[in-house]
C-alpha cells in the first residue's frame, strides 16, 4: 500500500470555531486550504453536529454557527476532511508533512504552512471511586446528550459535579435534552461582586449568563455550590456519592459531608486543557498558566509559534472559548497565508475583538479558578493510571524517591505509558507533584512522540513512507 | 546568589525543581551523571565508604539509560571483554537475587536470528568462539527455534541461542541502584546539572554548578553518557567518543509470552556505523523494536536537538519485524523515543583516570552500557579508593580493555 497524498498550502488541524475560521481566511486570502478533524462532521466540540434526525440540539446557535462556519470555509474553497485524525507531523523542505489516518488508510499531507487547532480536553481529577462505571466526564455527558441518541444509557440519578462555566453549560445540554439532572455541584462559591463586577465589564455577555443560570433552575436539580465530590460509592459501579462543603482553607470538611443515592451517573468537569501534543512533537515552545488551563503553545498576536510557519489557534493557545478562539483562527489563518505570499486581510478589528473575548474568558476563569492541588487526600491503591494499572501510592512514592517532574514519574511508574498516553492520568500526576512541592510549571509536560495516538503498523509505514520520499527528494 | 558578597554558611540552596533542597560545599566525590553507568558509580563508591556525591542535570536515568533496551548478556559482545563481561552478568544477576529482584530482572535468553548465507557463516563463528571461551550458547534449526520463539515465523535459516542472556527495566533498575546507593551513603540530586570543572594548582577540585554553586572534592567521575566530552573539553581534554543517535518504537500491550526471548541480528561490528536489530517484549506487554541498517548520521548538536525518530527507520524496523513476526505485521504502534549513546573508536567504554589529577571517567557505553555498569562501578571505585571490589585478574583485564589513554595521550 501507499499512502494518499495531498498538498496545499496551509493545513489547517481541527475542524472547530478556530479551525474553520483560520480555514476559511486562508482560503479567502487565496491559499489552498485542506482542514483536517478527527471527528465525522466539522464543528469541533463546541458545534458538535447531532447525528440522531430531530435532535433537540438542530437548531441551537451553536450547531448552527458550526453549520455555517463549514459552509463559509467551502464556499472559500478550502478542503474539509473529517474522520481525519492527524497522528504525526515533520517538518520537511519546503513545508511540513503531517500523517493522518483517514478511518484507517494513510494520507500523508504536504503543506507549507500549518495552523493548529487542535482545541481542548477534559481535565480529569481523580478523588476515591473515579474509576466506578458511571463516573464520566462532564464533557463525555454532552457529547451522549448531543449525538447518538440523546440520552445517558444509565439508570438512576444523575449528578453533575466539578468547577467552572462549561459545568453550566452541560446542564443548559440537559434542560435542552430533557435529561433529568438531579444536583449539580459546583466547587466555588462565585462572589456576587466578582460576577458583578465581570458583566459590567461585558454587559453583551449578561444575556448568556442569565439564560445558563435559567436553564440550570429549569432543570430542577438541586444546586450544591461551595462542594466538592469527595467520592463515589459502589461495588461494581456508582451508586451513590458523597459530597462535601470547602471550608476556608478551601478543604472539603469532611464532618459535614452528605450522600446522595440510587445514583446512575456522576459526569464530572474540571475544566479543560489545551491540547499541545501536535505542537510539542513540532518543537514549538510552550508556556504554563493555570488560569489558560495549564500548558499551552505560546504564540504571538498572529499566532504564530516559535517554528517558523507553524500557527496555533483557539484553544491550543489556551483555554478561552468558543468567541476567543473564533477569532483567533480568522487571525491566524489570514497571517499564515500572508507569510506565504497571500494578500493580508485587515485584522485590527477581530484584534481587538479578540482581546475583549479573552478578557472575559480570563475574568471567568479568576472567578472558577483551576484546582491547582487535589483537594482530597486519595488513598494509596487509588487507580490514577488506568492504562498501566498505577496507583496514587506508585506515583507518592516515585516522587518521594527522586522522580521531580512528569517525565520522571512516567518512567518510574509507566503511568502515562499506555494506550491514553497520558491524556487521563496527566492532570492527576500533575495534581500529585504539585502537592509534594514541585508546582505544574516545573514538573513540564511530556512531549509527544510519533505516534500521537495508536495507529497500526502498515499505516505508520504508509505515511513515513511518504514523509521519507518528501525529506529526501532532490 | 553569586556576588552577594558572602556565602551561604551551610551550603547553598539550588534551583532544581524541588524546595528547599540543598547542595553540600563539599564531598570526596563526585559523580557527574545520573544514568545507570553514573548510579553504578555511586552504589559501589558508597559501598568502598566513599561515600560520593552524585549529580544528574535532569532526572534520574532520564535519558541515555531510559532509552536503552537493557540486555544483560555476553553473546555478540566483543570477546576479548567476555571475562569480564561474564562477571558483569552475574552482578546483575545477583543484584536481582539480593533485592527481591523489583527491576524485572528476566534471564530470558536470546537468538540471533539468521537471513543468509552470511548470516550463517557469522553465527556459526560467534559460537564457536564463544563456546570456546565457556559461554553457553548454540545454534538451533528453525524446527528448534519454533519450540524456542514459536512466533518467529519469518524465513530464517536458523539462529544463535544464548539461553542465559537477560533484560531489566531499565527505569526500575536505575530506581533500585539509586536507592541502594542512598542506603549505603551516597547523596544524589536530580536538577542539578554542573556547568564547569573547578581546577587548582593544575589538580580538578571540584565542580561548578550551572547556578553557580561551587562544590569541592577529591575526585570527579565523569560519567555523562554522550556529554562526557564536553566537561572534559573543559579542562582540555579531547576525549574520543561521538554521539550516536539510536531509537526504538513501542507496540501496544500483546499478549504475555508472544515474544519470548530477546530476538536480535548477529552484529557485524561495533562502530559508529554498525546496523543492528532488538526485538523483545516488555514486562508491561509492549513490544520493543529496533533495526537500524548500516549508519543514520548523527548531525552536529542533534544530542540536543533531535526528538524524533527517523522515517527511513520506522521503516526499516516495522519492516524487520514484520517480517520476522508476521503475525504482528498488524498491530498498532504506541511510542517512539531517540537517545544518544557515546561511541568510542574501538566500541568499549573509557573507565579509568585521566590525565589530569582528580578526574575520573566512565563512559562510552556504545549502546550497551546497562550490561556493564554494574562491574565497570565496581572497576573504578576500586581504581579511586584502593579497595578493589573486583579480582585481582578481572581488574587487571579491565585496566588494559578500558584505559581512557589507549587511543594515546588525549591533551
Amino acid at each position: 500500500m501507499t499512502a494518499e497524498r495531498l498538498s496545499c498550502d496551509v493545513a489547517v488541524v481541527g475542524a472547530g470555531p478556530a479551525g474553520l475560521a483560520a480555514a476559511s481566511a486562508a482560503a479567502t486570502a487565496g491559499a489552498s486550504v485542506i482542514c483536517l478533524d478527527a471527528f465525522g462532521q466539522p464543528g469541533g466540540q463546541y458545534a458538535m453536529q447531532p447525528t440522531q434526525a430531530g435532535s433537540a440540539f438542530a437548531e441551537t446557535s451553536a450547531v448552527l454557527s458550526g453549520q455555517d462556519a463549514a459552509q463559509q470555509a467551502a464556499a472559500a474553497g478550502a478542503k474539509i476532511l473529517c474522520g481525519a485524525e492527524v497522528f504525526w507531523g515533520a517538518p520537511v523542505p519546503g513545508g511540513f508533512c503531517l500523517s493522518v489516518n483517514r478511518q484507517g488508510s494513510a494520507l500523508a499531507v504536504e503543506a507549507r504552512a500549518v495552523v493548529v487547532a487542535a482545541g481542548a480536553m477534559e481535565r480529569p481529577l481523580p478523588f476515591p471511586g473515579w474509576t466506578l462505571p458511571g463516573v464520566i466526564g462532564a464533557g463525555a455527558a454532552q457529547r451522549m446528550l448531543k449525538t447518538g441518541s440523546g440520552a445517558l444509557p444509565m439508570t438512576g440519578s444523575t449528578v453533575l459535579a466539578g468547577s467552572g462555566p462549561f459545568l453550566l453549560a452541560v446542564a443548559q445540554s440537559f434542560a435542552r435534552a430533557g435529561q433529568p439532572l438531579d444536583h449539580f455541584v459546583e466547587m466555588q462559591r462565585p462572589s456576587l461582586t466578582g460576577l458583578t463586577g465581570l458583566f459590567m465589564r461585558h454587559p453583551d455577555r449578561v444575556f448568556e449568563a442569565m439564560r445558563l443560570g435559567r436553564d440550570l433552575r429549569g432543570t430542577g436539580a438541586t444546586r450544591h455550590f461551595g462542594h466538592i465530590v469527595t467520592r463515589a460509592i459502589g461495588r461494581d459501579r456508582v451508586e451513590a456519592v458523597e459530597i462535601a462543603p470547602l471550608d476556608g482553607s478551601g478543604r472539603p470538611d469532611m464532618s459535614r459531608t452528605t450522600r446522595i443515592e440510587r445514583v446512575g451517573t456522576l459526569a464530572v468537569g474540571y475544566g479543560f486543557q489545551p491540547v499541545i501534543d501536535l505542537t510539542t512533537a513540532l518543537g514549538a515552545a510552550h508556556d504554563f498558566d493555570a488560569a489558560l488551563g495549564g500548558w499551552h503553545c505560546r504564540a504571538d498576536d498572529d499566532g504564530a509559534t516559535t517554528i517558523p510557519n507553524l500557527w496555533a489557534a483557539g484553544e491550543t493557545l489556551g483555554i478561552g472559548g468558543a468567541a476567543p478562539a473564533q477569532l483567533s483562527g480568522r487571525i491566524a489563518g489570514g497571517a499564515a497565508a500572508a507569510a506565504l505570499g497571500f494578500p493580508a486581510d485587515d485584522t485590527a478589528e477581530p484584534r481587538k475583538r479578540v482581546r475583549r473575548a479573552r478578557a472575559f474568558a480570563a475574568g471567568l476563569a479568576a472567578l472558577f479558578p483551576m484546582p491547582r492541588h487535589l483537594p482530597l487526600e486519595l488513598p494509596d491503591d487509588e487507580l490514577i493510571c488506568r492504562c498501566e494499572d498505577i496507583r496514587a501510592g506508585d506515583i507518592a512514592t516515585a516522587i518521594a524517591e527522586g522522580a521531580h517532574e512528569s517525565f520522571a514519574v512516567k518512567t518510574w511508574t509507566r503511568a502515562g505509558m499506555g494506550p491514553c498516553q497520558g491524556r487521563i492520568c496527566g492532570a492527576g500526576v500533575a495534581a500529585a507533584l504539585a502537592r509534594a512541592g514541585i508546582p505544574s510549571e516545573t514538573a513540564s509536560y511530556n512531549r509527544a512522540h510519533l505516534p500521537l495516538r495508536p495507529v497500526p503498523l502498515p499505516l505508520v509505514r504508509d505515511a513515513m513512507e511518504a514523509q521519507n520520499q518528501m525529506e529526501t527528494r532532490a | 546568589m553569586r556576588g552577594s558578597g558572602r556565602r551561604h554558611p551551610r551550603g547553598s540552596a539550588a534551583r532544581i525543581g524541588r524546595c528547599d533542597v540543598t547542595l553540600p560545599e563539599r564531598a570526596e566525590v563526585i559523580v557527574v551523571g545520573g544514568g545507570i553507568v553514573g548510579l553504578a558509580a555511586a552504589l559501589a563508591l558508597a559501598e568502598a565508604g566513599a561515600a560520593p556525591l552524585l549529580l544528574e542535570a535532569r532526572s534520574f536515568g532520564g535519558a541515555v539509560t531510559g532509552g536503552s533496551l537493557a540486555a544483560i548478556g555476553t553473546h555478540m559482545h566483543g570477546l576479548e571483554e567476555y571475562a569480564v563481561m561474564d562477571e558483569a552478568c552475574a552482578l546483575w544477576r545477583d543484584l536481582a537475587a539480593r533485592t527481591g529482584n523489583p527491576f524485572e530482572y528476566n534471564p530470558q535468553g536470546q537468538i540471533g536470528f539468521l537471513l543468509d548465507a552470511d548470516g550463517v557463516e557469522a553465527g556459526e563463528r560467534w559460537v564457536a568462539d564463544e563456546r570456546a571461551l565457556g559461554a553457553d550458547c548454540r545454534l538451533v534449526t528453525p524446527a528448534e527455534l519454533a519450540e524456542i520463539e514459536p512466533n518467529l515465523t519469518g524465513p530464517i535459516l536458523g539462529a544463535t541461542f544464548a539461553p542465559d542472556t537477560a533484560t531489566v527495566n531499565p527505569f526500575l533498575a536505575a530506581r533500585t541502584v539509586l536507592s541502594l546507593a542512598r542506603a549505603a551513603g551516597a547523596s544524589a540530586r536530580d536538577h542539578a546539572p554542573v556547568a564547569d570543572l573547578l581546577v587548582e594548582a593544575g589538580r580538578v577540585a571540584g565542580v561548578r554548578m550551572e547556578n553557580g554553586t561551587e562544590i569541592r572534592a577529591e575526585h570527579v567521575v565523569l560519567a555523562s553518557g554522550p556529554w562526557t566530552q564536553d566537561v572534559s573539553a573543559r579542562v582540555g581534554i579531547d576525549l574520543p567518543l561521538v554521539p550516536r543517535q539510536a531509537q526504538c518504537l513501542a507496540t501496544l500491550r500483546q499478549r504475555p509470552g508472544t515474544i519470548r526471548r530477546i530476538v536480535s541480528a548477529v552484529e557485524s561490528g561495533g562502530g559508529v556505523d554498525s546496523g543492528y536489530t532488538q526485538i523483545q517484549q516488555a514486562g508491561s506487554g509492549q513490544i520493543l523494536f529496533n533495526t537500524v541498517v548500516g549508519l543514520i548520521e548523527t548531525p552536529e548538536g542533534a544530542r540536543d536537538r533531535i526528538n524524533e525518530v527517523p522515517s527511513g527507520f520506522v521503516l526499516t524496523s516495522i519492516d524487520t519485524l514484520s517480517l520476522l513476526f508476521p503475525s504482528l505485521a498488524g498491530v498498532p504502534l504506541l511510542r517512539s523515543w531517540v537517545r544518544f549513546e557515546a561511541v568510542s573508536p574501538d566500541a568499549r567504554f573509557l573507565a579509568g583516570r585521566l590525565p589530569r589529577d582528580g578526574l575520573w571517567i566512565c563512559a562510552g557505553d556504545n549502546g550497551s552500557g546497562y550490561c556493564r555498569a554494574l562491574m565497570l562501578g565496581r572497576f573504578l571505585a576500586g581504581e579511586i579508593t584502593g579497595q578493589p571490589a573486583l579480582a585481582p585478574a578481572l581488574r587487571a583485564e579491565a585496566r588494559a580493555l578500558y584505559d581512557p589513554d589507549r587511543f594515546g595521550r588525549a591533551a
